[in-house]
């Protein structure tokens, strides 16, 4: 044996020691190669809804994976709504990511707030541009978040417009399927309305419902949006949609139904108060939550009705948006692109229940199909269809920077004719002159003005 | 009053109480259901008790939201009475020309809506880095509630007789002394009535929470609005939410009513 003499032990130390350390740095350095973001801490703002849900599931993965730390500050909509607005009109980097709300992506884009996601999707080095597959986003979502080429947010969320209706009422009164149109809807609503359960029952948000009839009946907000914004409340084709539309909520909507939030109309339809529910996927699908009806086997969905100008179904998007004042831009970036990876959004799909999901992908994926087929109504393949539907460009109205007062203001009209306060006729001039006002206001030019 | 009548007369009471509370009645019976029962029609008052909802609150940030509402009203309240009660009895006491005036102007904080303060707060605090903290609500609070402490407390001290304090300078007492051994001992009743909705006016506000917090300082009120979900509002937690929001003022209203109520009536027979 060998005898350790103490020139030898020394030698022998320094060299261990040597390998130790430049393995531990070899280590680090590939650790920080494999997390290009370690240390990197970021913010997102986001509605409370399922999707948070699933992202927050699966953070701690991609948290581990990248070492961007995320912080996830989800709010109510109306709070979204007023929150971001003030960031953004601030120049407050305080949120990285942030949602990009439909009605007012125009002006948040227009402002130049939303940083254009082109160079970090075409950079090889920052997307791996066959994973992220931005073709597999559905036109009509991808639509509003798209100025030419130009891509300013992702969608995640896209909520189209459907029906939930009690087939066994309809059923009894003479309805082997869903009336087609807004007058045979109107016609079997008078058949089924009671004191006990009211024939109709929607949402109190009117300019998200409203334009289902408006768009049908051959009006629109705009003569042709984006580049004749002039208002166009008072043409035939509107009043005569005005009028269908609130007879529907005045005669038969439950008591109250000209104001009823979401989820209170939700709860009317659960608890067998109504004979149809006319929203937005995301709510109506939950009308057969077993956790709050009995009466779920009754239901079904369909398409919402057509008018003698065709079928046009609203589409209300969400997407992720890289905040212009961010300072963490590249950061955010890899979050977005994890958040609206097929993988995340199938799994907010299958196990959040997201059905308003806007990727082609996920919807026809198999296990998808199947467990949203509800007593033979595939809602996937209804949301899907409908978000086919919008990418005809007809929701364009909706992204003009100005929509969301105008917006306000049909809810009003709405609501006055509804109610009595006007008739339709006034109701709509005087809508028509107020949106004339909000564009002349805005600089914008009005037909027939200045 | 005979007993048929004293009868009539207190189920006419009862039945006035039960009408007043019936909203917060709905609301905590509906907090201990379920999601299939909070809204039959028309409501059941027999019904499996769940504490879930509570579970559900509990688990979330809640407890922090309602953390941040304990702190940023009690210290709000605590402070505004240490700088309003003096300045109140200066006020009621002092002769000075514009005395009227400065009453006045402490005002000013409140002759608009909040909502033409939001912004310029905003932007003030954003360059302060007060976004978003106990101490950026603490001093909003103040300013607000700094002018109720002052008009309550100096209504309280004007009906006190001067003569009282007159008698304790004949005996040596400085103005101090004065104030603190007299006029604001007799003034206990009207100064829990103040601190009552001082800490009232903190606790349940909504817009500058909404509008100066993000999320560490976020305070119930907001918090709670939070659980209205986009596509389904969660109206269990909702509902445990708004009992577990109502507690504690149930609670600070017990303990004061006695004086709140004298508070309440202080004066009533005056003139």
């Amino acid at each position: 044996m060998e005898h350790l003499n103490r020139r030898r032990f020394l030698r022998s130390t320094a060299i261990a020691a040597g390998l130790t350390a430049s393995g531990t740095r070899l280590a680090r350095l590939g650790a920080q190669s494999a997390k290009p973001y370690a240390g990197t801490r970021i913010k997102m703002s986001q509605v409370s809804h399922a999707y948070a849900a699933a992202l927050l599931a699966k953070l701690p993965a991609f948290e581990q994976q990248t070492g961007i730390k995320v912080e996830i500050d989800q709010m109510s909509f109306p709070v979204l709504n007023q929150r971001e607005d003030l960031e953004l009109a601030s120049g407050s980097g305080a949120y990285d990511v942030m949602q990009m709300i439909f009605i007012r992506s125009g002006r948040w884009i227009g402002a130049g707030w939303a940083e254009p996601l082109n160079a970090y999707i075409d950079d090889p080095k920052l997307t791996d541009k066959a994973a992220l597959e931005v073709n597999d986003f559905v036109a009509g979502a991808m639509a509003p978040f798209k100025r030419g080429e130009t891509i300013y947010a992702l969608p995640w969320l896209s909520d189209s417009t459907v029906v939930g209706y009690r087939a066994d009422l309809f059923y009894k009164a003479g309805y082997a399927k869903f009336p087609e149109s807004f007058e045979a809807l109107q016609e079997a609503a008078a058949k089924i309305h009671s004191r006990q359960v009211a024939g109709f029952v929607t949402e109190d948000n009117l300019h998200w419902i409203f334009p289902n009839w408006l768009l049908s009946y051959g009006g629109n907000f705009f003569a042709n949006p984006p580049s004749d914004l002039t208002p166009s409340f008072d043409t035939p084709e509107a009043i005569k949609a005005a009028g269908i539309f609130t007879t529907m909520l005045s005669k038969y909507s439950p008591p109250g139904g000209i104001k009823l939030d979401p989820s209170i109309a939700q709860a009317i339809m659960q608890q067998g108060k109504a004979a149809c529910f006319l929203d937005g996927m995301g709510n109506t699908q939950h009308i057969i939550d077993p956790r709050k009806t009995t009466l779920g086997d009754r239901m079904a969905f369909t398409n919402t009705p057509s008018g003698p100008k065709g079928h046009f179904p609203q589409l209300a998007v969400h997407g992720y948006f890289i905040n212009k004042a961010s300072k963490n831009k590249a950061a955010a970036w890899e979050f977005i692109k994890w958040a609206v990876s097929k993988e995340t959004m199938l799994s907010a799909a299958l196990e959040q229940g997201h059905l308003a999901c806007t990727r082609a992908s996920v919807l026809d994926h198999p296990e998808v199909r199947k467990k949203f087929t509800w007593r033979g109504s595939d809602l996937a393949a209804l949301h899907l269809s409908v978000m086919k539907r919008a990418g005809a460009g007809y929701m364009v109205y909706r992204t003009v920077p100005q929509f969301p007062p105008i917006g306000d203001r049909v809810i009003i009209a709405m609501t006055a004719i509804a109610s009595g306060q006007t008739n339709i006729t006034d109701g709509m001039k005087s809508l028509q002159k107020d949106a004339e006002a909000i564009l002349e206001k805005a600089g914008v030019k009005i037909r027939g003005k200045g | 009053m005979s007993s048929p009548r004293r009868a009539w007369a207190m189920l006419a009471v009862a039945l006035l109480v039960l009408l007043v509370l019936s909203p917060a009645i709905f609301i905590v019976q509906m907090s201990f259901k379920s999601g299939l029962e909070a809204f039959q029609m028309p409501p059941t008052f027999t019904f499996q008790v769940t504490l879930q909802n509570y579970a559900d609150v509990l688990q979330g940030k809640f407890l922090r939201a309602l953390t941040n509402s304990t702190v940023t009203a009690t210290v709000a309240t605590v402070l505004s009475l240490a700088l309003g009660v003096p300045a109140a009895y200066a006020l009621s006491r002092a002769r000075f020309r514009g005395a009227g005036l400065v009453s006045l102007w402490t005002l000013s904080t409140r002759m608009a809506p909040a909502i033409a303060f939001g912004i310029p707060f905003f932007l003030i605090y954003k360059e302060l880095d007060l976004i978003d903290t106990r101490l950026g609500l603490v001093i909003i609070y103040l300013t607000f509630n700094l002018s109720l402490v002052i008009w309550m407390m100096r209504a309280f001290f004007d009906g006190l007789p001067r003569s009282l304090e007159e008698a304790a300078y004949i005996d040596g007492a400085g103005i101090v002394r004065a104030f603190s051994a007299i006029a604001l001992p007799l003034s206990a009743p009207g100064l829990a009535t103040t601190a009552i909705f001082t800490f009232l006016l903190s606790w349940n506000d909504f817009f500058y929470s909404l509008l100066l917090t993000r999320s560490e300082a976020v305070t119930a009120p907001v918090a709670i609005v939070n659980f209205m979900n986009y596509e389904s509002w969660e109206w269990g937690k909702v509902t445990a939410a708004a009992t577990m929001i109502m507690l504690p003022v149930v609670a600070l209203s017990l303990v004061v009513r006695k004086y709140l109520v004298r508070g309440l009536t202080a004066g009533a027979l005056k003139g």
